[in-house]
């Protein structure tokens, strides 16, 4: 059985950063995104750590629940750092053994990259555990309002948008019912080779196809018979309103930024040895 | 604000749908609306009363003719933004006219629309919302709200608009009794606090009752209007017009035929008060009734269907994890017309779909480890369904052949039709059963099947099951369904969403099907007179228990324990407990011929 995601992965819990502006949380993990791919040394690295850290305290989310959400991108990950270890070359070497060489710096290149993509998946993970879907949309919709000048419909986006997430939880509810009545009449759709559970999967579709563009029609009567005609004279109920805790995000990932762009420029005057040793080449 | 003043005004109105070869959806309609009147609409489906509802406020635009809504042309585009602003319709399905996943985003869609300032449409979204009692659900998602709810939600979305003239178009058809019942209450209230000018659209007649003025219509024309006991009191005529009479209008005329002198009347009360003055005229005075044969029902034998201890909770270890079922004992016996009675939420869904294992038993599923009984505690109690010969708790059962045995039918079935054609659509379980037929025996029990739902086979037999009327189609589906002559067959709200004549009709099918076809049925439903009317025995599923189980005579006679679970009793049991008040005591099997007969007897008994 399929089930409800209207939620997403949204963990329901009050916090700090559950409370604060879905826009500045989309604008912190832009920042925090472009301070990965700008870190060129641990050091910067560790600065996205600690941010991390700090956010994931401020959300209250339980750290391995949003370790688990790196799952989904686990065999990529070992792909990537197989791939890497071995072909990356460099002047200390390790290990050799038949074609296998492995390097210092292939080892400190993987680590680093590892870390990077960890870090990419945990944070942007954060932003769906602590946002739900509709305050992701009407985020979404504020920051690309200034696209209207270029006569890009943020509107009518914005709406497409909320109205799939509305529907989903009705259509999957459907599908389980069409599923089940199907199944009740000696469907089977467990078994068989791949061209036969393509075929099982007919008497599913149509229904719900034509449920669906049943609902669109109904829809777009009672949107009409609402007044509705499309975004113009339109006021909006729902303003997002800027609080303390947006301040402080936005100070916080600012420094976050800055503080990587320093690191790149004197990361080798702090401790050269250390740095030596750890270069990422 | 006057009364009297007509807010909406038809002259003359013909509308057909485009490829209606000339048909006329509505065809020559005259028809005022008062400001502040409270008009009920009924007709038979296809009647032209919900087509009526769309040309009001111009999502339909009339052929001829003239419409004037508070004074503007319907058909001057311009008019049309502002004729919505004050007409607004709550549509049939509530699930379908909702825009946002938070109520209050929701309600604010159509204010947003016509360009209100903020300020002011928190205070619209309060006062809306209080109007439909649903203050306290501002926040919620209503995908987790019941059908009435959610249809309160869609009436608040429209009055937030601040219309004069509220429509409502079949918006009881798809709900519960409870859920009928809180949408009647805030439309009343909305009109006679509100003085809101209110246009309801039905086939309930028992919700035409209420209004200050009932239209019929048959075919696109009006053909009656008047007050709802004018209306009814036209008797016969209206099944011309493919209607029924309100089940008290009927057992009025019986009671008339055989003499008595009772009124039109339409509430209970009312009846049983007109009964009383009949037996003191002819001095009858604290009548009792026969009593029902006493059968025992419930004596133990061996029966064919019994479950026993079922518990079941959805999404195990999850935090949404929500306990369904909670210990259910039933046993039904064979050739049983069996009811399950119950709300919305209430686990009976849940219990059906056991009985043919679309929900396994937990022994039965693959995998399954039989839990060690720790020392000191007793080993916990399986759960057992037996069907026949069929033991649904063994792994080994051929769940198929199973299946093919107890048919199941769901709500609404006409939305799983899939196939090209009427043919393969209900030979589809029947392939799916049977792999060694031939083309012959498929022929042959498509055929059968498809005639004993009472269509032609010949002639729908190559149509696309899409190309059928709402009634047809539901009865495509049931063939497809007992196309494997199950001997139990279950259906899920076999009526639902069908005008009066459309029910009475499917649960005559029933009745043949039951006869002929398949030895046991069951089925679910929040109806209570239609449990009385058919059932031999009736179980009552509350919160995940099943509360009662016995004859509907003995169940209905239970009057504050039914109404303590939120739920109603037929109207027969209403009068005779209204009778009680006059000294009368009327036992009754629940059912309105009974109840006449019983009445009669009493009434002829007496000396003038």
């Amino acid at each position: 059985m399929l089930k409800d995601v209207t939620f997403g992965q949204y963990y329901p819990v009050n916090s700090f950063a559950h409370k604060s502006d879905p826009r500045i949380k989309l604008l912190a993990l832009i920042a925090y995104i472009v301070a990965l791919f700008l870190a060129k040394n641990f050091y910067g690295m560790a600065l996205c750590l600690l941010v991390l850290i700090i956010s994931i305290a401020a959300s209250r989310v339980p750290p391995l629940r949003v370790m688990r959400s790196v799952k989904g991108i686990l065999i990529l990950l070992a792909f990537t750092a197989v791939l890497n270890l071995f072909f990356h070359g460099g002047e200390h070497l390790l290990v050799h053994w038949k074609f296998i060489k492995i390097y210092r710096e292939g080892i400190i290149f993987t680590v680093f990259l590892v870390l990077r993509l960890f870090f990419l998946v945990m944070g942007s993970a954060l932003l769906t555990l602590t946002t739900t879907p509709v305050e992701l949309t009407d985020g979404i919709e504020s920051l690309l309002t200034p696209l209207k000048w270029i006569r890009f419909p943020v509107h009518e986006l914005a709406l497409i948008m909320s109205i799939a997430l509305r529907f989903i939880p009705t259509l999957i509810d459907e599908t389980n019912r069409i599923i089940s009545a199907q199944k009740a009449r000696g469907a089977d759709f467990e078994s068989g080779n791949i061209f036969k559970r393509i075929k099982a999967i007919i008497p599913i579709l149509i229904p719900l196809l034509i449920s669906a563009f049943r609902r669109a029609e109904e829809l777009g009567d009672a949107m009409d018979a609402r007044c509705y005609s499309g975004s113009k004279n339109r006021t909006k109920y729902k303003k997002l309103k800027l609080g303390w805790r947006d301040v402080i995000i936005f100070f916080l990932y600012a420094a976050m930024v800055t503080g990587v762009v320093l690191f790149n420029i004197y990361a080798a005057d702090i401790c050269p040895q250390i740095y030596e040793f750890i270069k990422v080449s | 604000m006057q009364d009297g003043e007509n807010v909406i005004e038809f002259d003359n109105v013909k509308f057909s749908y485009p490829g209606a070869d000339g048909v006329f959806a509505v065809n020559g309609v005259n028809l005022n609306v008062r400001r502040g009147e409270f008009l009920s609409v009924i007709g038979h489906n296809g009647s032209g009363k919900s087509t009526l509802a769309r040309l009001i406020n111009g999502l339909l635009l009339a052929d001829s003719g003239k419409i004037t809504v508070l004074g503007l042309d319907v058909s001057e585009g311009k008019n049309s933004r502002e004729i919505r602003k004050k007409a607004g319709i709550v549509f049939q399905n509530p699930d379908n006219q909702m825009v946002a996943s938070i109520v209050e985003d929701d309600v604010a869609f159509g204010p947003e629309n016509i360009g209100i300032k903020r300020e002011e449409i928190g205070e619209r979204i309060d006062w809306a919302l209080k109007a439909v009692g649903m203050e306290e659900f501002r926040h919620s998602t209503p995908t987790r709200l019941s059908g009435g709810q959610k249809q309160r939600i869609a009436i608040a979305g429209v009055l937030a608009i601040k219309p004069e003239i509220l429509v409502l178009d079949e918006s009881t058809a798809m709900l519960d009794p409870k859920g009928r019942r809180e949408v009647i209450e805030v439309v009343r209230r909305l009109n006679k606090e509100e003085g809101m000018t209110v246009i309801l659209i039905t086939h309930f007649m028992e919700e035409a009752l209420i209004a200050d003025r009932t239209v019929v219509m048959n075919r696109g024309e009006v053909v009656l209007t008047g007050t709802p006991e004018e209306i009814f009191e036209s008797g016969e005529i209206l099944e011309t017009y493919n209607l029924c009479l309100p089940r008290i209008t009927e057992i009025i005329n019986v009671l008339n035929g055989a003499g008595m002198n009772i009124e039109n009347v339409l509430r209970p009360e009312e009846l049983a008060k007109s009964i009383a003055e009949n037996f003191r005229a002819k001095n009858i005075e604290n009548a009792v009734s026969e009593k029902v044969a006493a059968t025992d029902v419930n004596s133990p034998h061996e029966w064919d269907i019994k479950v026993e201890n079922l518990t079941f909770t959805y999404s195990k270890k999850s935090p949404f994890a929500t306990k369904a079922l909670k210990g259910i004992d039933l046993q039904i016996d064979d050739g049983e017309f069996f009811g399950i009675i119950g709300h919305t939420g209430s686990g009976k869904s849940t219990l059906v779909q056991h009985l043919n294992a679309l929900i396994k038993l937990p022994q039965a599923e693959r995998g399954y480890r039989a839990k060690k009984s720790k020392k000191g505690k007793p080993a916990p109690v399986l759960p057992k369904i037996t069907i026949g010969k069929f033991d649904l708790a063994n792994r080994k059962t051929d769940f198929k052949a199973l299946r093919a045995s107890v048919g199941m039918v769901f709500q609404y079935p006409e939305y799983q039709l899939f196939a090209e054609t009427v043919f393969a659509d209900v030979a589809f379980g029947l392939k799916n059963f049977k792999k060694n037929v031939t083309k012959e025996e498929i022929e042959k029990a498509v055929k059968d099947s498809i005639e004993i739902v009472g269509l032609d086979y010949a002639e729908v037999r190559d149509k696309s099951p899409f190309d059928l009327s709402g009634g047809q189609k539901r009865r495509v589906a049931i063939a497809g369904v007992i196309v494997t002559k199950p001997d139990v067959l279950i259906l899920d709200e076999p009526a639902a969403g069908l005008d009066p004549l459309g029910k009475k009709e499917i649960m005559e099918l029933l009745h043949k099907l039951h006869k002929e076809w398949c030895r046991t049925v069951i089925i679910v439903s929040h109806d209570m007179d239609e449990v009385a009317e058919n059932c031999t025995r009736a179980a009552v599923i509350s919160n995940g228990e099943a509360v009662m189980c016995d004859s509907p005579a003995t169940l209905f006679s239970q009057e504050q324990k039914l109404l303590s679970l939120g739920l109603d009793v037929p109207l027969t049991s209403k009068i005779c407990g209204e009778l009680k008040n006059y000294g009368i005591n009327v036992e009754c099997d629940c059912t309105a011929e009974d109840f006449a007969d019983k009445i009669i007897g009493i009434y002829g008994g007496g000396n003038a």
